[in-house]
């Protein structure tokens, strides 16, 4: 038996424009109504153009370690998997989302910014200040205030 | 981790779980968390909410596992769904979600070709049109069409009869189709 117009949209909505992919008991008679009916036909187009449409719709998937996250997150006693370094670093890379080169470049900057800290705190001999000096700054200082000894 | 956690049912982890396997939790979070994710994502468009409240469901069912009642003989994924949703459906009641841009309005005039072609107007618009359904109806084409789940499953998580969760579908899909065409043809409908 064939499908009415009214049964066909109706399917249409539930079931969508593949009719091969409607319930067992519905199909033959929507493909025969569907080969018959220009008119559905271009009802069945208009619906794939609509879900089509549909299918655009904006996707993130999650973060890769969600599962593990929500794991250790229920870890007996509450306690944090211990995390290796590595680890750990990476997972601020990947939240600031920067490029390897990005990563290399900061990475170059900062021991270059070690090293230049070191040399010049090694080559600056420690300051000490004699007593000689000391007390030659606490006379001027004495003086400007008016205090003789 | 044991092999033979691989081969058990849901509903057997979840025993397991009742009597404190952290092995068998891991298990079910394993299977399932990314399936639970792609519902709270379509349900409060944000990454980071939608992964907080899988795990905040997952945590409860760790810390409650006795919640699950076997005796209900409902399928724990039927079940966790609707733990899922409820969540979700309680945040956005706390943020009012939607972070939509105001501007987006059915336009007076035929829009451009650049317009049509702009894939994120586009998806903007189609997340508004979503959420402005009624929540049943959201939530009958989420389960639905976009996670491709069985009218008899989207139907028990919902608490509906199979044939109002049609007619659920129908609605939403016939309000959006409306909408939809209200907004591509520059409102000339």
């Amino acid at each position: 038996m064939t499908m009415n117009i009214e049964r066909f949209k109706e399917n249409l909505l539930v079931y969508g424009p593949d009719v091969r992919n409607w319930p067992k008991d519905m199909r033959s008679s929507g493909l025969e109504a569907l080969d018959s009916s220009p008119e559905l036909q271009k009802l069945v187009r208009d619906e794939e153009r609509f879900e089509g449409f549909l299918k655009t719709r904006k996707y993130e998937e999650p973060s890769r370690d969600l599962a593990r996250r929500i794991v250790t997150a229920a870890l007996p006693g509450k306690k944090k998997a211990q995390r290796h370094l590595g680890e750990f670093l990476s997972e601020i890379f990947r939240e600031f989302s920067l490029s390897r080169r990005a990563l290399t470049a900061i990475s170059v900057s900062l021991i270059f910014t070690l090293i230049i800290g070191f040399t010049i705190g090694f080559s600056i001999p420690s300051g000490y200040a004699s007593a000689e000096h000391y007390e030659t700054h606490l006379e001027d200082f004495l003086i400007y205030e008016g205090d003789v000894l | 981790m044991d092999v033979k956690l691989l081969h058990l049912d849901d509903e057997s982890l979840i025993c397991r779980i009742q009597e404190g396997s952290h092995e068998a939790f891991a298990e079910l979070v394993d299977r399932h968390s990314n399936r639970f994710y792609r519902i709270a994502y379509r349900l409060v468009s944000s990454k980071n909410d939608a992964e907080d409240i899988v795990q905040e469901a997952f945590l409860k069912l760790w810390d409650r596992p006795n919640l699950w009642d076997p005796g209900k003989r409902a399928k724990f994924t039927t079940w966790f769904y609707r733990v899922v949703i409820n969540l979700c459906l309680d945040h956005r009641k706390k943020k009012k979600l939607i972070n939509l841009p105001e501007n987006i309005e059915f336009a007076d005039e035929n829009p451009g070709p650049d317009v049509l072609f702009d894939v994120h107007h586009k998806q903007a618009v189609l997340e508004r049109l979503l959420n402005d359904l009624p929540e049943r109806q959201q939530l009958a084409v989420n389960l639905c069409f976009y996670e491709g789940l069985s009218n008899i499953e989207a139907a028990q998580i919902i608490g509906v009869k199979v044939k109002a969760l049609q007619s659920l579908i129908m609605r939403a899909k016939t309000t959006l189709k409306y909408n939809a065409q209200r907004y591509l043809d520059g409102g000339s409908r």
